[in-house]
């Protein structure tokens, strides 16, 4: 899905930004996927969300789900008509959902693809476009205009104003490098602490848009480090510090920084959460419960979520990640898994948690078969496999990889099937380790006085002057190398 | 005799006798025109000194023999070269180790040009211990003797020199070269390497990859290679190399040896097919470099490389299971494997032969006995020894002049007046 | 089963037949001489340097002394860890130059595998015992059952009894003593 919106931005691309979408795109581009068994209200999850994350969104569903698709392209049409001045988004979706119905109408193979209806789209608005690309050039001018004028007037908080409202209006026309220049730049006229804090919101909201996470990161950080002003409430101060963890979750959660995501998604307060340009309340209990099962142990799952008064809110808009959650903490890890393995078809439609989806899972299962087996000291693997809906063979390849790994200290007995709790022996490690520290300092002392020998010597390999004579170079078996390798002999 | 070469014997015969050698070498290089010019009664020159009492003239008549080019007989030189080197006397001779070097030096290409290898051995290793002043000094015949061992296939000769580890290297007049000591540890290397002495073959190899360098020797690159294969079979990856590695490894061997790399990065997949087929995809890189012995070895030690990764994880395992799981072609060698590394101590396990199960064992060693004890009194000794001799090289510059004047020499700046001596504080 | 193999002598004897070789320089020394260095090495079980030599050996003396081969024969086998191919090679009749050597060759192998055995199996086939010790079947586990080994007729399993801890050296405690001041000094420093 981010491709499409970076395809959208190459016409304008800054040079840094180039390598951002790079290192993106190694990220995301894997292997694409269809998701068949969704059951997704695609009226009620897009009505969470506003502007270009509403769009984003529904794109990616289009993308990831046939029997989606057409739906999801549709109100995104309707909605780029509707709010915003971007043209090229518009023909971009346009195009493919007269793909999508096309490949309907001639009776494309997939069975799975249970439409409801089969309207026609109608053909390229071309004068909404004509209209809507003037328009949105006038309020440019205007906009650029305004702006030159407040600039001769020097007016700070005129001319901060005027590049917020430049941004904003690049943002609606689609031009996410642009939006992020103008709101960068009103930082040299934010007079302050809740100017500055404006602009940093803005400037992560553009970066989420640009997947640009390390700068998501740093404004973050530039927010926070702003100090409280006193003039506002203390709910505003509340809302923006969620929105700033909001944020910083979902930068980690992009770079793989599980824990720390979860960490800053447990903290947003959910009376003051709204952040409809970025994620839904349902998204953050969805992005927090997952990073947490996965990265937590059991205390802090007790302390942080289960027990924690303010998740719990969040976990009621997600009933199924609640029942997950108390399932895994009464290691009822069977049923646990199941439910998980329901979920997953809907979270690999979400665009920001679906490349992540496969790492989380894996993650949560090791430390489910870990925390099975850390009150034993032999457990019988048949049972063991039963409770995690696999075979014995499967198991005994996991409980390896585990071992292999060090997060299990244990050994297979695979004559009998039965895995044993294993200690190391401290005292032995630490003489084989002695020995060996031993025996490397021999090593590196000897080379090392060898080498002082060297240097004293003055030993290097250089090239050939032209006056000495070559030396033939006698291989082990006398052979002579050819004349043209004698130059390379130091 | 014709008169010069009368006056030569006189002078060498006077001047060793009195222990003029500095003044003899002088005199000696100065002749070498002389000599040569009387070719043909050289022989006669050297039945008539002593080589115990006139070393030094005799190394100087052999030595014009050698450079001479239409050597009449070399037979007879190379018997003369033989006894002279039996028989020289240590310590005069150590005055001129530029001229007794490059003798050993013809010495040993005169009978690798007539495939005669073996005859050189036993003369150059009297050489060698002639001219040390300890055991632990290289010399540039080093390089030579190592040559020959490999080319006669007869190597233990060379272990006397090659186990000792170098503590100073002999200068020889500035002849010694970057070349001699390269082709000394890489041969070394490759001698231990025919003789299944892995730690020390790859310990030659990283000396030869870690010279101070700053252009491409073929011998480093070669050394290199065998270095990547060397670093697998024992360590399982390439082992890190020391800070002082320099710069042209990395940038222009290192992709040099770009079969080496892939092969090293498929051995850390632990993927026995996958190494295969890497293998046959470079075959002839490795046959042209007669490398491949050693990249056979790589892929049995990468089956014992997940063998030995199945005793961290299992307590016991079928034969069946482990032939799957190593990608062995059948249980039975599954069991040869186990058995040999049994013997080889790579790994501590009994075989059950009645259920056809093998049974890991943790290392049986409780390092409680008197044995352990003792080998670990012997590994302190060596490092105590090692650290000792540290501070001895570290006291030494210490006290050397050079380096005192160096480190205090920002006070003489600021002293204009002074004589350059060194204060006393 | 296996008498305690004494190599001290012919390791001298090893260095001797070296230095010998190296006298020869580059002309071929005899072929009792590389008989007779073949088979220590064997003995020694070194046999890196048994096939280095064997390399050298001059093709001339290699044809006409069967002897050498012979040995060499042994080399090869022992090299593939081959236990049958093994006792087969050494089942020869030998000259009395390399005739003692080559006996304690088979005495030591015989007590190496029987080690092997003790070390790797906890429980072992009769026949494949049997291959390790070049007897035959009923030899070997009447030797088994002899060295207090269980037997099972019926199964022809065996289970070895377990190897004795190697000999503990005395330790002298004035030296240790002495040494361990050592050590302290040297860390005090």
């Amino acid at each position: 899905m981010a491709a499409i919106v970076k395809k959208i931005l190459a016409a304008s691309l800054e040079p840094m930004q180039v390598d951002v979408v790079e290192e993106n795109q190694n990220v995301e581009e894997e292997q694409h996927y269809v998701v068949e068994n969704a059951t997704i209200d695609l009226d009620h999850y897009a009505s969470q969300y506003v502007g270009l994350a509403r769009l984003n969104r529904l794109l990616f569903i289009a993308e990831h789900c046939n029997s989606l698709k057409i739906e999801a392209l549709r109100m995104a049409l309707n909605y780029t008509m509707k709010t915003t001045f971007n043209t090229s988004l518009y023909q971009i979706i346009h195009h493919k959902l007269v793909q999508a119905t096309s490949g309907v109408r001639t009776g494309s193979n997939s069975s799975s693809n249970n439409l409801p209806d089969l309207a026609p789209v109608n053909s390229i608005d071309t004068q909404w476009v004509e209209v809507t690309s003037k328009k949105a050039a006038l309020k440019l001018e205007k906009l650029d205009t305004d702006l030159k004028n407040y600039k001769s007037n020097s007016i700070k908080e005129s001319i901060r104003r005027g590049h917020d409202d430049l941004g904003d209006h690049y943002l609606d026309c689609g031009d996410l490098s642009n939006a992020l220049k103008c709101y960068s730049r009103a930082r040299d006229y934010c007079t302050s602490p809740k100017h500055v804090v404006n602009m940093c919101l803005n400037v992560i909201k553009v970066s989420v848009y640009l997947q640009n996470w390390s700068h998501v990161q740093s404004y973050v950080n530039k927010a926070e480090a702003t100090p409280d002003t006193s003039d506002s409430s203390k709910d505003a101060n509340q809302t923006i510090s969620s929105r700033l963890k909001c944020a910083a979750g979902l930068a980690d959660l992009a770079t793989r920084k599980y824990k720390s995501a979860a960490k800053y998604f447990l903290q947003v307060n959910f009376d003051l959460c709204e952040f409809p340009e970025l994620l839904s309340p349902s998204n953050i209990a969805t992005y927090g419960a997952l990073c947490a099962l996965a990265t937590f142990d059991r205390k802090e799952l007790q302390v942080n979520v289960i027990s924690s008064s303010s998740f719990k809110q969040f976990l009621e808009l997600e009933p199924q990640l609640r029942d997950i959650m108390s399932k895994f903490y009464e290691s009822k890890y069977a049923s646990c898994l199941t439910l998980l393995d329901e979920l997953k078809d809907n979270l690999l439609l979400d665009m920001y948690v679906a490349p992540h989806v496969n790492t989380l899972y894996t993650q949560i299962r090791n430390r489910a078969l870990c925390q099975y087996f850390s009150p034993y000291l032999s457990a019988d693997m048949r049972k063991m496999a039963e409770a995690f809906n696999t075979t014995v063979g499967a198991l005994e390849d996991e409980l390896m990889q585990l071992i292999l790994d060090g997060q299990i200290k244990a050994r297979i007995d695979s004559h009998n099937k039965i895995l044993y709790a294993k200690d190391a022996d401290q005292r032995s490690t630490t003489f084989e380790k002695a020995l060996i520290v031993g025996k490397e300092y021999q090593r590196r002392t000897k080379a090392l006085i060898l080498r002082s020998a060297v240097i004293k010597c003055q030993i290097h390999v250089r090239h050939l002057r032209v006056s000495e004579s070559p030396k033939r170079r006698p291989t082990r078996r006398g052979n002579v190398h050819s004349t043209s390798q004698r130059q390379l002999y130091g | 005799m014709a008169s010069s070469l009368e006056h030569y014997v006189n002078m060498v015969q006077t001047m060793s006798s009195t222990g003029n050698f500095t003044q003899l070498c002088d005199f000696i290089n100065k002749s070498s025109d002389t000599l040569a010019k009387n070719a043909s009664h050289l022989d006669n020159v050297y039945a008539t000194l002593d080589i115990q009492q006139a070393s030094l003239g005799v190394l100087g008549i052999l030595c014009v023999k050698f450079s001479l080019s239409n050597m009449p007989d070399l037979e007879t030189t190379l018997i003369q070269t033989t006894e002279f080197l039996a028989k020289c006397n240590g310590e005069h001779v150590r005055y001129a180790t530029d001229n007794y070097a490059e003798l050993c030096h013809k010495f040993a290409q005169a009978i690798i040009d007539r495939k005669m290898y073996a005859r050189g051995i036993a003369p150059l290793v009297q050489a060698i211990q002639k001219i040390q002043i300890h055991p632990a000094q290289l010399t540039s015949i080093h390089s030579s003797l190592c040559q020959l061992c490999l080319l006669s296939k007869n190597l233990k000769p060379a272990l006397v020199f090659l186990d000792i580890d170098i503590t100073d290297i002999s200068r020889e007049g500035g002849r010694f070269d970057a070349k001699d000591y390269l082709l000394y540890y890489y041969y070394g290397g490759m001698i231990y390497l025919a003789l299944k002495n892995y730690e020390r073959a790859l310990y030659c190899f990283e000396i030869v990859i870690t010279t101070p360098s700053v252009a491409v020797s073929h011998i480093m690159m070669e050394a290199y290679k065998k270095f990547t294969l060397v670093s697998l079979i024992l360590h399982g990856k390439i082992i890190s190399l020391p800070k002082y590695t320099p710069q042209v490894l990395q940038r222009y061997i290192k992709p040099l040896c770009q079969a080496y790399m892939d092969l090293a990065a498929v051995y850390l997949q632990n993927n026995l097919a996958d190494l295969r087929m890497t293998v046959t995809k470079h075959t002839d890189i490795f046959n042209r470099d007669n490398n491949m012995g050693l990249v056979k070895q790589c892929m049995t030690s990468l089956i014992k490389k997940n063998i030995q990764r199945l005793t961290k994880t299992f307590l016991t395992l079928s034969l069946a299971d482990m032939a799957n799981r190593v990608q062995l072609v059948s249980p039975k060698e599954a069991e040869k494997y186990v058995l040999h590394m049994i013997e080889d101590r790579e790994i501590f396990a009994t075989i059950n032969q009645k259920d056809g199960m093998v049974r890991f064992h943790d290392n049986p060693e409780n390092f409680n006995s008197p044995n352990m004890l003792l080998e670990l009194d012997k590994e302190m000794q060596r490092c105590i020894q090692l650290d000792e001799k540290l501070r001895d090289m570290d006291r030494d510059i210490a006290i050397n002049p050079q380096y005192v004047q160096k480190s205090s020499g920002s006070h003489d700046d600021d002293l204009p007046g002074t004589s350059g001596k060194i204060q006393a504080y | 089963m296996a008498a305690a193999v004494n190599t001290m002598d012919y390791s001298q004897l090893g260095s001797d037949l070296e230095r010998q070789e190296l006298e020869f320089g580059a002309s071929p020394a005899s072929p009792l001489l590389y008989c007779q260095l073949l088979a220590v090495y064997v003995l020694q079980n070194d046999l890196c340097n048994a096939k280095f030599l064997w390399k050298r050996i001059p093709l001339g003396i290699k044809q006409n002394c069967p002897e050498l081969v012979l040995i060499w024969h042994v080399v090869q086998k022992m090299w593939l860890k081959d236990y049958a191919g093994t006792y087969e090679a050494l089942q020869k009749e030998w000259s009395d130059d390399v005739k003692n050597i080559m006996l304690a060759v088979e005495d030591s192998v015989r007590a190496r595998a029987l080690r092997l055995v003790q070390l790797a199996y906890s429980n072992i086939h009769a026949n494949e015992f049997a291959t390790f010790v070049g007897m035959n079947v009923d030899k070997a586990v009447q030797a088994a059952a002899d060295a207090g080994w269980q037997v099972d007729n019926i199964t022809g399993i065996l289970i070895p009894k377990p190897l004795d801890p190697p000999a503990a050296p005395p330790i002298m405690n004035e030296q240790h003593l002495s040494v361990l001041t050592q050590y302290v000094t040297y860390m005090e420093n």
